[in-house]
């Protein structure tokens, strides 16, 4: 913040400035420091040391110096380097006399080192060996710190009286600043200098001690820094306030014993000391949202002077706004006609911010649009790059939501298309695109076309996520758009840009006309690839949609026998590796070569359903990874929909499964199937994982079971539970598969009663172990042995929950529902979970833990709440209603406190339900 | 005639500054509450405030005297600054080294840390002023008790001067100075 703040004052301007200017000479690479050594350059830094200020051999140094850098100058970058070791001028043998001129330069050369992202290091690893030759004097040095090295060099620089070179110095202790234990040897020179006469020793020093001071000192020093808020110099006056921005972090109570000098200064008449003083003003208050609303209404009002604090304002306005809740629509917003004041501003600096500001406000309208919008467009006409640049910038993130507002600025645009900022013409563009129709798509993508190479990856990324956009607005482009995608696929690139065209081709791909060409393009990039991660995803994903090409294709009759045959996807996935690393593609993929998924006729009815189900989650994921926001944002009022299908089809599933075994139809109807466990660990000999069933009383269990190692045969496959370790179970049955299947599953049963009835929940841990017969398979032969041997194998326990006894209900009026059960019934209790990434995720959690269904809307919490309450609806086995009022709150800490209160139709259940989260 | 006179060797004085201007740096150095900031107000303003309050870290102070440009670095004395004196006295023309004579319990703590200091193979040859300051106070060691306490005579090859001074009355200020002088090097 400092940094950009202090481009408007002239006083203020040298530290940043001096490195900005290194910076510029940088890139335009007419640095005069290019290339120079930190070995080189800390051995200069010993001139430092040196005590002697000769005023009749300063003059010689000057120009030494003036020719040095000209001599500098005139050398290529290539000359440079090969002059490495050092020229003769910097042995410290026969090193000039040390002059204030010199100094600076040595000191802006250090800065410019660690502005370059040199550190210095720890050790002297390198240096040291040169150093003992050529400076015996200070081979005692050697083993020492760089970093302290230079510092204690630096400080012997007090002594000097030249401003400028004092200036440098307080930079150097600043950026250098070695270990607490050694900075603090500058404390005394710096209190003397800050309450020095000169304003400019003031400033600086009161800058770094700031930055050096602990607690402790910061007590003692408190004074006068309270003083200096006030001061009448704005140089001195800035650096305090600017620093105390800084101290904040760990000072926050000294600070706050400031505030009415903060506020005196925040009516200052110069821009810099009111700009820093409306910062900390913020920043005193800005863990408390009601103190910044009121701080808000008494700035708007008061008149701010400065155009950076008016930005600051705006940005403040902007936040509060965002911090409200929305109120009923046609209601005028709070501040909204601060900030169509502030579209008048003179200052172009805060038009813009205000612009922005109304741009990304929360569902704004599109009248409230209209100024802002008109604003921007003169700024498109603007001569200067940076405000075009930002304008565009602007409206290409309200083309995302507001295409037609923006259709306005098209001609403007479209001028801006041929712009000589790269930057600016791809923003152009992609604003275009957004907001074009049809029949401009095909000039656009050649004018893209025409610069994707000589754009950086980020803006490449900006392109591809536009033409993403435009494919589903326009699906009768999307052959041209495919084509575009296809090349810039095969073109070099950075890993988040391979990443979004994948993404956008896998979106294109659910447009039929596309599939076949968008997978023929995948197949071929899983080839080349050379991001592994990339190259499996897109392996996956185009396994997964091939076996749906496939399906699709073959008409009626084969759609049913891929349904029917549903293949095993590790299987097939391996099938079509082999297919894609040998064929030519003359041969056409034969899906019937992939080895069968054990199934039964009855699963065969569910499992379109139940892929499709699958799928759904699975390529909403990767979009997410890809990066769409907007996507993602416009799908989230359809995910919970999407997340209670998806729940209903593994039910179903699971059911046909379940009634696949004539045994279990005694039980009756199931009411509820939990999440598959794994019993193993990825990876090892046998793959095996758990689904309970709650039904008829009884927890039924499947194992589903898989084998992976190729030289043997497990027949006679049990899972025995282990019951001694929870209470309530008894063993009723088990039904054993015959033989586990080589990488596929098969299914094996366990049956336990529950000893209380239908409504007891027992829970705890079961121990499981698979117990088999094993025959080993001749490598002769290839025939399983006759003889078998009895083996088990060891597997994690099964964890049964009151959890696994609810199940999600819907319910259309909880608070009918809530009144009509007993109110002796409830239960209420709080609990701490600590600090939180925000409220939505913890009630996403606390949902999943209990597994019960969000009613009206509630799981969604709205944008910045500070509390919510969340209701729940579930059932217990013989469908018992529980319901349950999640209460969250967060504090400043960003820690999250819970309160919930259930009822159920009876207290045990009422319990239950406190039981499940004491669990979790 | 006289004041003519006077204000002509006035003039001498300056132009004899001019050509033969020397300066010096020195260290100055010893424990905590001894007296060095206090000594080197003293030496530049000739005042001495008894409430001083201790230096964290440095002072870098500048006098001229006649023709002699003297440029004091006046450290700290607490513990923690004890490790960083050697960095500030190489390569100075003198070390002085304050002792406070009257606090008999500390002599003995200031003479490990002197001689520790000194062993150092930076700080080789360079001259040493001891200063038993607080010569005022009831108790205070003489320059004889001093040398003997603090075991000064083990201290070899270097020059060593050791001289009673009290910055509160200023007594044996100006023989101090002439010491330090008489080793400011020509520039």
């Amino acid at each position: 913040m400092a940094a950009t703040a202090q481009d408007s004052t002239a006083p203020l301007r040298m530290g940043p400035e001096k490195k900005d200017e290194d910076q510029d000479e940088y890139e335009t690479e007419y640095s005069p420091f290019y290339g120079i050594e930190k070995g080189a350059v800390l051995q200069e830094a010993r001139i430092f040391h040196d005590p002697n200020l000769d005023p009749r051999r300063c003059s010689q140094a000057r120009s030494a110096a003036r020719a040095r850098r000209a001599a500098q100058q005139r050398r290529t970058p290539t000359d440079r380097a090969a002059l490495r070791p050092l020229p003769q001028w910097e042995r410290p043998i026969t090193r000039p006399p040390a002059a204030p001129t010199r100094r600076p330069q040595v000191i802006t050369k250090l800065l410019y080192l660690l502005n370059q992202g040199e550190t210095f290091t720890k050790q002297q690893q390198q240096q040291q060996q040169e150093q003992q030759q050529q400076l015996t004097a200070m081979a005692a040095a050697g083993g020492t710190k760089e970093a302290s090295e230079v510092f204690f060099a630096a400080t012997k620089l007090f002594q000097a009286r030249d401003p400028h070179l004092r200036r440098m110095v307080y930079l150097c202790i600043k950026d250098i600043c070695p270990g607490s234990d050694e900075v603090i040897i500058v404390t005394s020179s710096l209190m003397k200098d800050m309450n020095s006469t000169v304003d400019l020793y003031r400033a600086n020093a009161v800058r770094v001690l700031c930055q050096i001071v602990d607690s402790q000192l910061l007590a003692q020093i408190e004074r006068y820094l309270k003083q200096a808020v006030v001061d009448k110099s704005p140089v001195v006056a800035a650096s305090v306030l600017c620093s105390a921005v800084h101290l904040m972090a760990h000072n926050t109570d000294i600070i706050k014993r400031w505030v009415n000098e903060v506020q005196e200064a925040a009516q200052s008449k110069h821009p810099m000391v009111q700009f820093h003083a409306v910062a900390l003003l913020h920043a005193l208050r800005a863990t408390d949202r009601l103190a910044v609303s009121k701080l808000v209404t008494q700035l708007t009002k008061a008149s701010i002077k400065s155009p950076l604090a008016q930005c600051l304002l705006v940005r403040y306005v902007a936040q509060v706004i965002a911090d409200s809740q929305p109120g009923p629509s046609g209601e005028a917003r709070p501040f909204y006609d601060f900030l169509e004041s502030c579209l008048r501003h003179k200052g172009e600096l805060v038009i813009f911010e205000a612009a922005r500001a109304i741009c990304n406000l929360r569902d704004v309208s599109a009248r409230e649009l209209a100024p802002a919008i008109t604003v921007l467009q003169l700024f498109l006409s603007s001569s200067k790059p940076v405000l075009r640049f930002a304008a565009l910038r602007t409206l290409n993130r309200v083309a995302m939501t507001h295409p037609m507002a923006v259709t306005n600025c098209n001609i403007d645009m479209e001028g801006l298309i041929g712009d000589s900022n790269r930057s600016i013409a791809t923003l152009a563009i992609t604003t275009l695109l957004k907001t074009g129709n049809e029949g401009s798509v095909d000039k656009l993508l050649k004018q893209i076309g025409g610069f994707m190479g000589e754009i950086t990856d980020d803006f490449k990324v900006v392109v591809v996520e536009a033409i993403r956009a435009l494919a589903v607005k326009f699906p009768g482009k999307q052959r041209a758009l495919m084509a575009f995608l296809a090349g810039a696929l095969r073109e070099e690139g950075g890993f988040e840009y391979k990443k979004a065209i994948v993404a956008s081709i896998l979106q294109l791909i659910q447009i039929p006309d596309s599939k076949e060409a968008g997978l023929a393009h995948l197949c071929e990039f899983i080839e080349d690839c050379e991001f592994t991660f990339l190259s499996c995803q897109v392996r996956d994903r185009a396994t997964l949609h091939l076996a749906q090409l496939s399906g699709d294709l073959g008409g009626p009759a084969a759609l049913l026998s891929a349904a029917a045959r549903r293949p095993d996807p590790g299987a097939l996935e391996a099938r079509l590796k082999a297919y894609l690393a040998e064929g030519e593609g003359e041969e056409e993929f034969d899906l019937e070569s992939v080895p069968e998924a054990p199934s039964t006729p009855a699963r065969a009815a569910g499992a379109r359903g139940a892929a499709a189900g699958a799928m759904l989650p699975g390529t909403t994921g990767f979009g997410g990874g890809g990066g769409a926001p907007a996507a993602r944002g416009a799908g989230g009022a359809a995910a919970p929909a999407a997340v209670a299908a998806a729940f209903n089809a593994a039910q179903a599933e699971a059911e046909a499964a379940l009634k696949a075994v004539p045994e279990f139809a005694a039980y009756g109807p199931m009411f509820k199937a939990c999440p598959p466990a794994r019993l193993t660990e990825e990876d090892t000999e046998y793959a095996i994982t758990a689904v309970k069933h709650v039904l008829g009383g009884r927890l039924v269990v499947r194992f589903d079971c898989a084998n992976t190692v190729p030289e043997q045969v497990l027949q006679n496959v049990t899972v025995a539970l282990d019951l001694s370790g929870a209470e309530g179970f008894v063993e009723e049955a088990c039904i054993p598969l015959p033989q586990m299947p080589l990488n596929a599953t098969g299914h094996c049963w366990s049956v336990l009663r529950l000893a209380g009835g239908p409504g007891a929940m027992p829970s705890g841990k079961l121990g499981a172990v698979l117990r088999f017969t094993v025959k080993e398979i001749d490598p002769g032969t290839g025939e399983a042995e006759e003889e078998g041997y009895d083996d088990e194998y060891q597997l994690e326990d099964l964890d049964v929950s009151a959890a696994d006894y609810v199940k999600p209900r819907a319910l259309a009026n909880f608070r009918s529902a809530w009144e009509e059960l007993p109110a002796e019934t409830e239960r209420e209790d709080d609990y701490g979970l600590g600090p939180r990434e925000g409220l939505q995720e913890t009630a996403e959690a606390v949902v999943g833990i209990l597994g019960m269904q969000p009613c009206e809307g509630t799981e969604a919490v709205p944008p910045n709440a500070r509390s919510h309450a969340v209701l729940l609806s579930g059932s217990f086995p013989g469908d018992r209603p529980a319901l349950v009022r999640l209460l969250l709150g967060m504090d400043a800490g960003g820690s999250v406190a819970m309160k919930v209160v259930s009822r159920a139709v009876d207290e045990g259940l009422s319990e239950a339900v406190h039981a499940i989260i004491q669990e979790a | 005639m006289f004041a003519i006179s006077s204000w002509l060797q006035g003039v001498l004085e300056w132009l004899r500054s001019l050509f033969f201007h020397k300066e010096m740096e020195l260290s100055l150095i010893g424990l905590q509450n001894a007296g060095k900031s206090s000594l080197v107000n003293v030496l530049t303003t000739g005042s001495f405030h008894e409430d001083m309050i201790p230096t964290v870290g440095f002072n870098m102070r500048k006098v001229t005297k006649g023709a002699v440009t003297i440029k004091m670095w006046d450290l700290g004395g607490q513990p923690r600054f004890r490790s960083l004196w050697e960095r500030y006295c190489r390569g100075v023309q003198a070390i002085v080294y304050v002792v406070d004579a009257a606090d008999a319990a500390a002599v003995e703590a200031a003479a490990r840390e002197l001689h520790s200091l000194l062993e150092r193979p930076s700080l080789d040859g360079i001259p040493l002023l001891v200063l038993g300051n607080k010569n005022d106070l009831p108790g205070a060691l003489t320059t004889q008790q001093l040398i003997e306490r603090m075991d000064l005579g083990k201290l070899s090859g270097r020059e060593l001067a050791v001289y009673s001074i009290s910055c509160k009355n200023s007594t044996n200020i100006d023989i101090t100075l002439q010491w330090l002088t008489a080793h400011a090097k020509k520039s």
